[in-house]
């Protein structure tokens, strides 16, 4: 009775996590849906975020809304579905979105499940967030200190392995940084961006950027694997807004410090267009 | 089979954070356990003493912790208290830390959660402990502690066996929920590794069978216990 029923569970749970299998044909179903799927993030600024009057805004938004145009004719041929770190990809490979834009960092891991674009940013990795008083300055000097940290960063082992951090990961971001305000941390590790925004936020003054990236990652949308016919139009309007200085425009609009990156690849793609 | 990849087992960091998750689930589930099953204990013999004040406040007492998600008091036990003034110093660095940890918060809260379903469990063996055999120890001279320790417990935790096993696998299983509040037990482990590796379902099917097994254990105890103490007439 009992081996009955663990296989008739087994069973249940290999159907519930088996991979919906789609035709690799992304372009034309969303041509003849007439809208463009896109997984977001809607609580990380400058990429994606809530404005004040409740509307999904950000760098990584106006460039989905330019793809969209591209491919659609309007920048509101779009839905924007809210994603974290820790499900984006299984959203994506199950067909519930059909392009991750939310701060997806490339790495050689993801490129296993997924395909990328063209990178179009390039980002700074982890940094530590700690309190003004803290004597740290290197990676080096954090082996065994406990740190808060997001369960699902792509850079948790990375930091567990090289520099021994002792992780102690929430699941969303309200309760790490409550955490580290309840001193249950003497740090908090997290993407250099939104710390660097954080400080920028009331009550936040007693803190600083205790330890800088060790790292820069390039990011880029993410696509169900061997979709070409759709990462080449992706590719080709990623390509077209660069070299028309959208993204240069949408760094400024969005107050991010102006990247090398993103100015050299305008470049290259102004260059590439002759 | 179904193309499942298990390689990411040979992973030293991972064996590492999945032997630390069984671990603190053992732990965890350990501890909370015993906890419980003295509340449930002392509940139910305060239950036996028939004060109306007594009864009100372990009615209150299960009512509370019976009746809400221990993934809330969890929550309770290690944000809320920090909030209101639950802190210590920290004399190395003179700021002011939580008082409990995340793995007292858990043990605090699974321990009442459980302790107030023992309580439950041991107040139905107590009542089902037959009035004439009360009445004849009591007319044999036994005194009130007397008679708990010699008469009400041994027919009472008898009875009780079989609920309270289904209290303390319940228990064990709910320490998975002290993820939440970054408890390094097992359930963390795997969300750790799955997010790592994104083989979700391969992750899943082994702390599925790793929960089977160890609450299987559980069982298996606690019916040798029953096993062991039977005899003819009461329980199993």
């Amino acid at each position: 009775m009992k081996n009955h029923r663990m296989r008739i569970l087994a069973a249940s749970m290999l159907l519930l996590a088996a991979p919906v299998i789609t035709h690799a044909d992304t372009l034309s179903d969303i041509k003849a849906r007439g809208v463009l799927t896109v997984g977001v993030k809607n609580d990380y600024p400058p990429y994606g975020y809530m404005d004040n009057n409740g509307n999904t805004v950000g760098f990584e938004i106006s460039l989905a809304r330019y793809i969209a145009n591209e491919l659609l004719g309007s920048p509101d041929k779009i839905k924007l579905v809210p994603v974290n770190a820790s499900n984006r990809m299984q959203f994506l490979n199950s067909g519930q979105i059909d392009i991750i834009m939310a701060t997806l960092g490339v790495t050689p891991d993801r490129a296993k499940q997924i395909d990328f674009t063209d990178e179009y940013v390039s980002a700074a990795g982890p940094s530590i967030l700690a309190r003004k008083e803290v004597k740290f300055t290197q990676w080096e000097q954090l082996k065994g200190q406990k740190i808060c940290g997001i369960q699902g960063s792509y850079f948790n082992k990375t930091v567990t392995e090289k520099y021994g951090l002792q992780l102690v990961n929430f699941t969303a971001l309200p309760e790490a940084y409550r955490a580290l305000q309840d001193n249950r941390c003497v740090a908090m590790v997290f993407d250099d961006m939104s710390l660097q925004n954080k400080l920028k936020e009331p009550g936040w003054s007693d803190y600083k950027i205790a330890v800088k990236p060790y790292e820069y990652l390039p990011m880029a949308g993410g696509l169900r694997k061997g979709d070409d016919a759709f990462r080449a139009a992706v590719d080709k309007a990623i390509v077209k807004a660069e070299g028309e200085d959208k993204l240069i425009g949408w760094e400024k609009e969005f107050d991010m410090p102006p990247s090398p990156y993103i100015a050299k690849r305008a470049e290259a793609a102004r260059a590439a267009a002759k | 089979m179904f193309g499942l990849d298990f390689s990411w087992l040979l992973d030293p960091t991972y064996q590492q954070w999945l032997l630390q998750g069984v671990l603190q689930t053992l732990e965890l589930a350990a501890l909370s356990s015993a906890f419980a099953i003295v509340i449930g204990l002392l509940g139910a013999f305060c239950l036996t003493f028939r004060l109306a004040w007594l009864d009100a406040s372990i009615e209150l007492f299960v009512e509370l912790f019976r009746n809400t998600p221990p993934l809330l008091q969890m929550l309770f036990f290690y944000f809320t208290l920090t909030q209101i003034g639950f802190t210590t110093e920290d004399p190395v660095t003179g700021l002011q830390v939580p008082l409990i940890s995340a793995f007292m918060s858990a043990t605090v809260s699974l321990s009442l959660f459980g302790g107030a379903l023992c309580i439950e469990a041991f107040r139905s063996g107590f009542d089902a402990v037959p009035k004439a055999t009360l009445e004849a120890a009591r007319s044999l001279g036994y005194t009130r502690w007397g008679l708990f320790r010699h008469v009400q417990v041994p027919i009472a935790s008898r009875i009780c066996l079989p609920p309270l096993t289904n209290v303390l696998t319940n228990l064990f299983k709910t320490t998975s929920q002290a993820s939440v509040i970054t408890v390094p037990e097992l359930m963390y482990a795997a969300g750790q590794i799955y997010n790592d590796t994104f083989r979700t379902l391969e992750v899943m099917l082994l702390i599925l069978v790793i929960y089977v097994v160890l609450v299987s254990l559980v069982v298996w105890l606690i019916g040798w216990v029953q096993r062991a103490l039977a005899y003819p007439g009461y329980g199993a």
